[in-house]
């Protein structure tokens, strides 16, 4: 069967390995590149930024919570996100 | 199972060429060939609309001419340029990602002597077929051409009945070997001619069911420029015989392809007017639906389906396949500027982990806001003049929910585990059945309180509650030799290993969604095959 080919193992292999990262991922936030948009707030779907309209900042809390979904880091103008494996 | 399930579906770049090559039975290089033969001139410079990878984009340049080739797809360009590479061809060749749709506004008019398109116009809706046209129109330099190598319906009855006849199982067949597909066109000749183009002459092959169009842009003077106004339907949330058949099948199937998608392009809910609000979602025929039921009567807007590959915002999104390129491309061929006066995009906001909010900005100048994430709360989004409340932008994942994605699995494994012990293995049926959908929304109902973070460790206390709920059967009604138990307790781990893997990649509190999946199926399969083989070395069967 053409259906076991390399092309959908690999693939099956590389979403396993990538399904494994993902447990591990952590946000990584750099709160001095940060100018307080807070587009993380407005996409995070679980609650894990919230503004400090004070000093105009982000501020990354409940990291048990995050579900590592990457939308913070894809919105963030700043580049003051990541998601990394903690070294 | 799920997930196997979904990456099988995937299809590589090889995958497409091997599927092309198999729906055109082989014809298409042909046509490639004739382009090259006959409309490649050497120092030419040529404009390819989706190079797909890159077969007719390296034939091309080996001839001399210098193409630029543009595509929507990453993957697709990655697999061009190691064609091109190693053909030593990278001098004549530049490979830009970018969707067709901008074309226009990206490179000067009459940059290019040719513009050509295989199997790319089919896969767009007639709104954007017009607008890539006008767009093609314009960057031809004078005397140059336009070349669409496509599929088309045959205009005549018969050959219309002949085309169906063997199209419809050679689709099937191409589908289950490499999961890819095409479009056809209809009328493409008129189309051509109705957006200033004069057809010089079309070869056809397959009896008329592969055609390559060349055309030239009409004379200055016959043909007025410019876009007529756009055509724009209206949605209604009614349930219709349809919409209910639909909603059914998608409640137990809602994985299996192909999805049913919604026309690409703008639509109107209510009775709009420029100064609406322009709501943005994915071509997922349910999200559709149930964006429109859950404002319609409530809010007049404007809704602008882009394509999301017929998926949900969320997963097309996260799988990149939702992007901003797809909304962009949405927003410019449905001319959305000459239909409102403000420039304000609402984006539901669970497609901010693919679709980038900045890419929009910055390329097209329009605003982004993120609407809520559930669609039940965009008439109060508005009211509250844009602003979220917590709640709008949190996911939860209540009862219902879990209910319906408990469904959504059971109706595939209906498929694939309670149909073969239907036929192989009757007397296990009713047991298996019951166990399984018991255990699936059981373990839906209690799954928020139960210990652990993914599916595995959830399963731990699930197959013990199952176990201890066994047990208490046969001691207090039915009893069972001690081996037959055993039998059963195989099962129901297994089963219960299986049901709460299945249903962490339908959750959207779980991370990691699948990283258990591996001992998953290795515990679950392993349990299954002592459930399914231990009777027989027995001889119970």
């Amino acid at each position: 069967m053409t259906t076991l080919e390399p092309t959908f193992l690999s693939s099956l292999k590389e979403h396993l390995t990538f399904a494994r990262e993902l447990r591990h991922l952590e946000i990584h936030f750099d709160p001095e590149k940060c100018k307080g948009i807070w587009q993380c707030y407005e996409v995070c779907p679980i609650g894990c930024w919230t503004p400090n309209y004070e000093e105009r900042v982000a501020v990354f809390h409940n990291p048990e919570l995050c579900i590592a979904c990457g939308a913070c880091v894809l919105q963030c103008p700043e580049d003051a996100i990541e998601l990394r494996i903690p070294d | 199972m799920a997930t196997v399930f979904m990456k099988w579906l995937e299809t590589s770049p090889r995958d497409y060429d091997r599927g092309i090559q198999l729906l055109t039975l082989g014809k298409i290089q042909h046509l490639k060939e004739r382009i090259v033969r006959e409309y490649i001139h050497p120092g030419m410079r040529v404009l390819e609309i989706g190079p797909g990878t890159g077969t007719l984009t390296a034939m091309m340049a080996q001839r001399g001419a210098v193409v630029t080739a543009v595509d929507a797809s990453q993957e697709m360009l990655e697999e061009a340029e190691l064609k091109i590479r190693s053909a030593g061809l990278q001098d004549q060749v530049t490979l830009e990602h970018l969707d067709a749709s901008l074309i226009g506004e990206h490179y000067p008019a009459g940059s290019f002597d040719l513009i050509v398109s295989t199997l790319v116009f089919s896969e767009f809706p007639p709104e954007e077929q017009r607008y890539v046209l006008e767009a093609c129109r314009k960057l031809l330099a004078p005397e140059g051409r336009l070349l669409i190598g496509d599929e088309v319906v045959p205009a005549k009855p018969g050959a219309r009945l002949l085309f169906y006849l063997v199209r419809g199982p050679l689709v099937l067949l191409t589908w289950l070997i490499t999961r890819t597909t095409t479009h056809s066109l209809r009328n493409f000749d008129s189309l051509l001619a109705q957006r200033g183009f004069q057809t010089e002459k079309s070869a056809s092959y397959l009896g008329g069911s592969l055609t390559l169009f060349a055309a030239q842009p009409a004379p200055a003077g016959a043909f007025e420029p410019g876009l007529p106004a756009p055509v724009i339907d209206r949605l209604e949330g009614r349930v219709t015989i349809w919409t209910a058949l639909l909603d059914l099948w998608l409640l137990f199937f809602r994985i299996i392809p192909p999805y049913p998608k919604k026309r690409t392009g703008l639509y109107a809910v209510g009775h709009p007017n420029p100064d609406s609000p322009v709501l943005v979602t994915g071509n997922f025929d349910l999200t559709v639906r149930r964006v429109v039921r859950a404002i319609a009567g409530k809010v007049d807007a404007w809704l602008l389906v882009a394509d999301s590959a017929g998926i949900n915002v969320w997963c097309g999104a996260g799988g990149g396949y939702f992007t901003a390129e797809k909304v962009i491309a949405a927003l410019k061929s449905s001319r959305l500027e000459q239909v409102v006066n403000h420039h304000a995009l609402i984006l539901p906001q669970l497609c901010a982990n693919g679709v980038d909010g900045w890419q929009i900005r910055k390329e097209t100048g329009w605003g982004v806001h993120w609407g809520p994430a559930r669609a039940a709360d965009i008439p109060a989004y508005l009211d509250n003049k844009r602003k979220k409340t917590d709640p709008m932008r949190w996911v939860k994942f209540p009862l219902k929910d879990r209910l319906e994605m408990v469904t959504v699995t059971v109706g595939f494994y209906a498929l694939l585990i309670l149909l073969p012990v239907f036929i192989f293995w009757r007397s296990s049926f009713w047991p298996l059945t019951v166990s399984l959908l018991g255990l699936s929304y059981f373990y839906a109902v209690v799954h928020p309180w139960l210990p652990g973070r993914d599916g595995l460790a959830k399963s731990i206390p699930l197959a013990a509650i199952a176990l201890a709920g066994r047990f208490t059967y046969s001691i207090l009604i039915q009893p069972l030799p001690t081996l037959r138990l055993f039998h059963w307790a195989v099962g129901l781990i297994g089963l219960s290993v299986f049901s709460a893997a299945e249903l962490q990649g339908m959750s959207p509190l779980m991370r990691g969604e699948q990283a258990n999946w591996s001992w998953e199926a290795v515990i679950a399969l392993g349990l299954g095959a002592i459930y399914w083989l231990g009777p027989l070395a027995l001889g119970w069967r």
